[in-house]
């Protein structure tokens, strides 16, 4: 009888369920306000892509495809190659998703994406040049999630690194007397990645409570969002605060000290899971 | 034809296996939270993901529901870094939309329909990783979801290709195999009733030649729906653990 009350109490009155967890300092998950839910991480799944990951944050899975091509470098920016990301939120990883063109939250995340990729330097876009104005690389980063369960930009920050790592791109050289493109399958080099940037997402409940990877239910149920990029040097990338209720500095600090642990914890998850991949090959 | 031998002296295809040997299938069900029914598949190098929401009520218009009936509603799509050049429309494109229809009259045979009027039942289908037989692994792929929602069906839809090299039938193409050039059929089979969903050729074949290639291909089925049950079984065995825990 109690838990039929409880899942009562949860559809109909969502926010005092939560409210009533949340006094406790705990959630419904039986999680601690400060705690992200177990976090796995698969590598290099996907042979017809350059680099692939899959990453999941309790229920919320998300895979990224990065496919290389060759391009003409852009004549404002000769020895810049280019890193395109895309996000991609199908119909088939939430019933709140229609099919369809891409929505306002996938068009939000994409750009998003960009920005940390720009401000980050995750890959200096002059490494992806082969040859100034004639030849580049394109880098398409394809995210797509196959299962949404809240704290959707985490999970694409994790995957995006984490493909880049894995990511192999082949040696191109220009023929100097046909003008043509050659490229040598057999040589394989890794991407130089200058920066590790982790993203850390939080949920703020009736002014004062901040809680940390929030599910979909918790982001439906929340008063603002705020998602910190931070770095392996400890620097901050990118700050994203989309409106919402006003939050005061010293709160904002201590998220940001929190995105700087999760960092250290997720590079030491990414490092391993390289590690084992290139022990089991 | 020259260049890619699909069958060679002794006996052994572009990959190693013998004429009617299946790839390795490896599949599982219930990997997502959020959807009522949901299997990952792999066939080989292809791998696909199926994603079932429903019976829900009609999504859209109204006018689009059926007074005695479920509307199966199917969306084939593929991951832009599933082929070895990035595909430009993953969906859309009139293959995906000719994928989608054909999913969606597979499954229309086959599911109990008569059961949900008035309602609806997504399948969502995503091939991750493509090296032949899309259309198989999607249909496969689709069965364990529908059976991971638990949605009533007539049997398990189990199908497969083949192909027809130097006289002896194929089972189970690859994409080398697809394209080489040779003929490719697409079987869907109910195995218990034997009877077809679904048969597709685009390709010139002798009429003669016309029983073995469909006798190796409902064969391959008959093969996959044993593989399928099994993981079914095995599905349900470690969820009333669970349950029971």
């Amino acid at each position: 009888l109690s838990t039929n009350v409880t899942c009562f109490v949860r559809t109909a009155e969502p926010l005092e369920y939560h409210r009533s967890f949340l006094k406790e300092n705990c959630r419904p998950d039986g999680r601690e306000l400060g705690e992200f839910r177990p976090t796995t991480l698969n590598i290099g799944s996907i042979n017809t892509a350059e680099g692939s990951a899959l990453v999941k944050i309790g229920n919320t899975t998300v895979i990224c495809g990065i496919k290389a091509e060759l391009a003409l470098p852009s004549s404002d920016a000769p020895d810049k190659g280019y890193i395109v990301p895309n996000v991609d939120l199908p119909p088939l990883c939430s019933s709140r998703f229609r099919p369809g063109p891409p929505g306002e939250q996938a068009q939000t995340a994409s750009q998003f994406i960009a920005d940390v990729i720009d401000s980050s330097n995750i890959i200096k876009k002059e490494d992806l040049c082969i040859e100034k104005s004639k030849l580049c690389w394109v880098l398409y980063c394809d995210i797509m999630c196959l299962d949404y369960d809240g704290n959707l930009l985490d999970a694409c920050i994790i995957t995006l690194l984490a493909a880049l790592k894995n990511a192999q791109l082949p040696k191109v050289t220009i023929n100097k007397e046909t003008d043509l493109a050659e490229v040598e399958l057999q040589h394989k080099r890794h991407l130089q990645i200058r920066c590790h940037p982790v993203a850390s997402s939080f949920a703020v409940f009736d002014d004062t409570v901040i809680i940390v990877d929030p599910t979909a239910e918790e982001e439906s149920l929340c008063r603002a969002l705020l998602t910190a990029v931070t770095d392996e040097d400890d620097q901050l990338c990118a700050l994203h605060k989309p409106g919402g209720i006003s939050l005061s500095a010293e709160k904002l600090q201590d998220c940001i000290s929190r995105a700087v642990t999760r960092n250290r914890e997720i590079s030491k998850l990414i490092d391993k899971v390289i590690q084992s991949t290139e022990m089991s090959k | 034809m020259a260049g890619l031998e699909l069958l060679s002296d002794q006996g052994y295809r572009l990959d190693g296996r013998k004429a009617s040997e299946l790839r390795k299938v490896q599949a599982r069900m219930g990997v997502f939270g959020q959807a009522d029914g949901s299997a990952y598949m792999e066939q080989g190098n292809t791998k696909a993901l199926a994603v079932v929401y429903g019976p829900h009520e009609v999504r859209g218009s109204r006018s689009k529901s059926l007074h005695d009936r479920a509307v199966i509603n199917c969306q084939y799509s593929m991951a832009t870094f599933s082929t070895a050049e990035r595909k430009r429309r993953p969906h859309g494109d009139r293959k995906s939309s000719e994928m989608s229809l054909h999913l969606k009259q597979t499954f229309e045979a086959a599911v109990l329909t008569q059961l949900y009027p008035r309602s609806q039942i997504d399948i969502y289908v995503k091939i991750l990783q493509s090296d032949g037989g899309n259309y198989s692994a999607c249909v496969n792929a689709a069965t364990l979801a529908l059976v991971d929602a638990g949605i009533p069906m007539r049997d398990y839809v189990c199908a497969c290709t083949a192909g027809f090299a130097e006289g002896t039938a194929l089972a189970d193409l690859c994409h080398a195999e697809e394209t080489g050039g040779g003929t490719a059929l697409s079987l869907a089979l109910l195995p218990r009733s034997q009877s077809i969903a679904l048969v597709q050729m685009d390709a010139r074949l002798h009429q003669d030649h016309l029983d073995t290639l469909m006798e190796a291909a409902m064969e391959a089925c008959k093969g996959l729906s044993k593989v399928l049950d099994s993981v079914v079984r095995q599905h349900l065995q470690e969820v009333s653990v669970l349950s029971r825990d």
